[in-house]
């Protein structure tokens, strides 16, 4: 998601202010003449001014552009995919689908079903993303719940070993 | 003498020799999975012990502990995911690397130099334990606090862009510490009445999403690259001692830090990496190949890390202070063995101790041929799709967060770091900077705060204890060092255009 | 809720939809019949885990099933003893319950309290020495305590834990059975006992009030001294540390613990069982040599007695972090 510096710049500036505004709320503490606000005011205040200089590019000149490894001659650059930057977003969901269901469908299924939208996602085969589907979720049960004893949650379908 | 015989016989045994191999193979699996770090590698372990001999419950402790180490740089370097937050520092750097197609050297090199940081930090500790522990013991907040400022001074170093973004970066990441009630009042904050928040961010869940989880974001979001060309892997270990000779002094800067580092309390590992890694780029003759995967870096930070392991057992033996999470750990394992921490243990158990520095010794060496077999077998990644690559590093991301607390608001903390570390890099903020804060910010404000109460908010103290003095004037030349540099720049890139006119 | 838990019901309701005459014949299994979990609400590595470990170890020999320990951290203990409480009480959920369920509530962090747990037993209990440094002016309690009530308020300090953490209640405490203000010492917050001990040999503190096996080896080096001990009697594992009853004539005693708990209802029997099993692992050779090992102190009590020790420490901890101004009123 590439934004101007002027959003990133005022976002920072904004947030800033937050935790200006959330570090006053914070009671004082007795025996403590420091208390709990001085520190995020300080980050604070250190954020908005940051955050002042992006929006004024101040330093911009510094910046490296971003580390493309340049392509080899002959060699066709190849155009993003549609939607590239919504696409981006598919994993973060895919955890947060991760904590909503895993606990009550369990690892296995859950795990599957991830693997297999981020194999297709990537432009895998059927051929390679099923039996993938299948078996990383297997590998990884394995290790974790009887090497390592993680609980992770059986749900409807605990591990067959 | 006589111990040091008594030492080795302790060792050789059968039990104490199994209880090596087996750890070592363990701490090298569990390091190399991302999210299990060193430190839950070690506390896993300690079931175990319970059916150990007092000196193979130690040595599993010890070799595993060395081993995961090493290994979390293996997923760094190859799918920049740090097995263990002591990575952290050079993954980007190793990862660069790779993508060169030089990643034999990469992990050859992080496994050379971290096999000649333990040697020479279990040197440190045969030699150097009592002195050094009686200069730890002497930190006090004020000293902490300086140090955490040095260390938070490196977010500016280790980035390549805009230093305005850096230090934002690095505020971000002080401002996400600042979340929860582990704070010097005990007050919670910014915790939106969520119980998950009181605990504040853990560090691990955090660097997962910066670090691992953006990278399968930023693999949706653009087409699959060029694949690496099929060639055979080569071999781990050529090139190593080209490497050691040109890079003979930062590897010994970062030995000899890594020993510092470790023996202070509190500071283990993934500080060390830190620190070397920026002294490493400020005192390069090349500090402009930094970040597009130069070794030199790597070199240091390799030893650093490992080097800190050993010595942060200097504290522990001698005071049962724990130099870091593992010797916290360990301490424990020693007291349930009856090998009480203190003074008497080098004196009246000398040959129990050379038992210890005979095993780390041991544990470093086997690192070699082992960790050239995990190397092995892991640079298959490198050859499978990405389709088959990513999905995985995904389910790593989400189990490796949950098994931290087995609590699944880690999960979504990884997620919530994913999209934080995607968008911050595509906009030219450093990460590193980000988790740098993250994992300092406690520190800072800790030992500030604790040193005011003490001092009644005196900020003498800051300045005229002799050793804080001196980290003082380190701080302030660090700080003026840029400056003056820019200055002496600017006058030489003056003085010709003043030429001529004339 | 525990993977088990939930396998269970399903079973159950499997069961009754299937073969509701079969159900006889299916004669109630002794309990327990599967794996139990025994959830740790602080991280691997800890003192509260290595507890948790020996229990589980040698509970697993007297159920005969696997007792799995699952740390459930977070939340600086809020997010494991919460799931601890809304585990399902089938008593395949059982959990170590730390002296920070008395404290917790009190500064509003939780509506949790001991009430919301079936206790099934006391483990282990630690009373906190006062420790100062080997280069200390002050030889004794006595000393000590004319030291402080001859200086001025927030001129001495101590440390050993965070702000509000147990350790602050005793001294909180101590001070106010002397007739004094609970700040009279000003509390410097620490990351545990360890830095603390470390600070005072340094010299930036003057007391630190934390459990003896915590400054163990501070004292054993001869860096540090403890001055008394503020439990009714003294430690056998250490003989020569007076009470402060003894030796200072204050009536003044608290304690850090940790017991075996389950949620609320509880089948009594299950409750009556584990208490039996937990008790023979109590009195077993290997969990005294494990405690003495590590310093931990001995403490028996059953499930009714464990239930009396938290609603006592409850009321004494509110009356001290009132005082203290750190409850949420």
């Amino acid at each position: 998601m590439q934004l101007s510096d002027r959003v990133t710049g005022a976002f920072l500036v904004a947030l800033g202010g937050f935790s200006v505004y959330g570090a006053s709320l914070q009671p004082g503490v007795p025996g403590q003449d420091v208390g709990p606000s001085v520190f995020p005011t300080i980050i604070g205040l250190g954020l908005v001014g940051c955050g002042a200089l992006i929006l004024l590019r101040v330093g911009h000149s510094f910046e490296a552009p971003e580390d493309v490894i340049p392509p080899a001659a002959g060699e066709a650059v190849p155009q993003p995919p549609r939607f590239a930057e919504l696409r981006a977003f598919i994993p973060p969901l895919l955890l947060v689908f991760y904590t909503l269901v895993a606990d009550w469908l369990g690892f296995l299924p859950t795990a599957a079903t991830m693997v297999l939208v981020v194999a297709l996602a990537l432009g895998a085969s059927w051929r390679l993303a099923l039996p993938l589907a299948v078996l990383a979720p297997l590998g990884i049960a394995t290790i974790f719940m009887k090497l390592l004893r993680v609980p992770l949650p059986d749900g409807l379908l605990p591990l067959p070993w | 003498m006589n111990d040091l015989i008594e030492g080795f016989r302790l060792v050789g045994q059968m039990d104490v020799l199994i209880a090596i191999l087996a750890s070592s193979i363990y701490g090298l699996v569990v390091g190399s999975l991302p999210g299990l770090s060193a430190t839950m590698a070690t506390a896993l372990l300690v079931p175990v012990t319970f059916y150990l001999s007092p000196i193979a419950a130690v040595a599993t402790i010890i070799s595993a502990s060395a081993m995961a180490i090493f290994s979390g740089d293996i997923p760094g370097c190859l799918l920049r995911i740090p097995g263990t937050p002591a990575s952290a520092a050079y993954t980007d750097e190793a990862y660069a690397m790779t993508r060169k197609g030089q990643a034999e050297l990469a992990l050859g090199t992080g496994l050379w130099f971290s096999a000649v940081g333990g040697i020479v930090g279990t040197l440190s500790l045969v030699i150097m334990a009592p002195l050094l522990a009686e200069v730890a013991l002497n930190f006090s907040s004020y000293e902490y606090f300086w140090l955490a400022v040095l260390g938070l001074m490196c977010a500016t170093l280790v980035a390549r862009s805009s230093p305005v973004k850096a230090i934002a970066s690095m505020l971000l990441g002080l401002l996400v510490s600042c979340i929860g009630m582990e704070n010097p009042a005990g007050a919670p904050r910014f915790t939106f009445g969520m119980a998950d928040l009181l605990g504040g961010i853990e560090p691990l869940p955090a660097l997962v999403g910066v670090f691992a989880l953006s990278e399968v974001m930023r693999a949706l979001a653009t087409f699959d690259p060029p694949p690496l060309p099929r060639r055979k892997f080569g071999s781990i270990m050529a090139g190593q001692w080209k490497l050691t000779k040109q890079y003979q002094w930062p590897m010994w800067r970062g030995n000899v830090i890594g020993i510092i580092i470790g023996v202070l309390p509190g500071a283990g590992a993934d500080m060390a990496a830190w620190v070397s890694y920026a002294m490493s780029k400020r005192f390069s003759k090349t500090p402009e190949k930094f970040g597009t995967g130069h070794p030199e870096g790597l070199v240091e930070a390799g030893a650093s890390n490992n080097a800190s392991l050993a010595s942060g057992w200097v504290p522990a033996l001698l005071f049962g202070i724990p130099g870091d999470t593992i010797t916290a750990i360990a301490i424990g394992v020693l007291y349930m063995k009856g090998l009480n921490p203190g003074p008497t243990l080098f004196t009246e158990r000398a040959s129990s101790m050379y038992a210890l520095y005979i095993i780390f010794i041991l544990a470093n060496i086997i690192m070699i041929p082992l960790g050239i077999i995990m190397i092995r077998l892991a640079a298959h990644v490198l050859r499978a799709p990405r389709a088959s690559i990513m999905p995985i590093i995904l389910m790593l991301c989400a189990v490796g967060a949950f098994a931290t607390g087995n609590n699944m608001f880690s999960v979504l903390l990884v997620g919530f770091f994913g999209v934080v570390g995607y968008v911050m890099e595509r906009n030219g903020y450093p990460v590193a900077a980000l988790v740098l804060g993250i994992v300092m910010g406690s520190m800072v404000e800790q030992s500030f705060v604790t040193s005011l109460i003490k001092s009644d908010n005196s900020l003498l103290p800051f300045i005229d204890r002799p050793i804080s003095s001196v980290l003082a004037a380190i701080t302030a030349g660090a700080l003026l060092w840029p400056v003056g540099a820019w200055l002496l720049r600017r006058r030489a890139r003056n003085r010709p255009t003043l030429q001529r006119p004339a | 809720m525990s993977p088990f838990s939930r396998r269970t019901l399903l079973g159950a309701g499997a069961g009754l939809a299937v073969a509701p005459l079969a159900a006889p014949a299916l004669a109630q299994p002794r309990y327990p019949v599967r794996p139990l979990q025994l959830i740790c609400p602080w991280g691997a590595g800890g003192g509260t885990d290595a507890t948790a470990r020996i229990v589980a170890a040698l509970l697993e020999k007297e159920l005969g099933q696997p007792v799995n320990v699952v740390n459930r951290t977070g939340g600086s203990g809020v997010v494991g003893h919460a799931a601890l409480a809304s585990a399902n009480p089938d008593g395949y959920s059982i959990g170590i319950i730390t002296v920070e369920i008395a404290m917790m509530h009190w500064q509003g962090l939780t509506e949790l309290t001991h009430a919301n747990y079936t206790p099934l037993g006391l483990v282990n209990r630690d009373a906190p020495g006062v420790q100062v440094s080997a280069s200390s002016p002050y030889k004794d309690i006595k000393a000590l305590a004319e030291g402080i009530k001859a200086s001025p308020p927030g001129r001495l300090k101590a440390s050993g834990t965070g702000q509000g953490g147990i350790w602050h209640l005793a001294l909180v405490g101590w001070l106010q059975a002397m007739g004094l203000k609970p700040d009279h010492v000003r509390w410097v917050p620490s990351n545990g006992a360890a830095p603390g001990m470390q600070d005072l040999v340094a010299g930036g503190i003057d007391i630190v009030p934390c459990s003896i096996p915590e400054a163990r080896a501070m004292l054993d080096a001869g860096r540090a001294r403890s001055l008394a001990i503020m439990s009714p009697q003294r430690d056998p594992q250490f003989p020569d540390i007076p009470t402060l009853k003894e030796s200072l004539g204050v009536d003044y005693q608290t304690a850090v613990w940790r017991g075996i708990g389950a949620p609320l209802k509880l089948p009594a029997e299950h409750a009556a069982l584990l208490t039996g099993a937990l008790e023979k692992v109590y009195k077993s050779d290997q969990y005294s040599e494990f405690m003495k090992a590590r310093g931990f102190g001995m403490d028996w009590a059953d499930g009714a007695g464990f239930g009396r020790v938290m609603a006592e420490t409850d009321a004494a901890m509110g009356v001290a972090m009132k005082a203290a101004g750190l409850a949420k009123t």
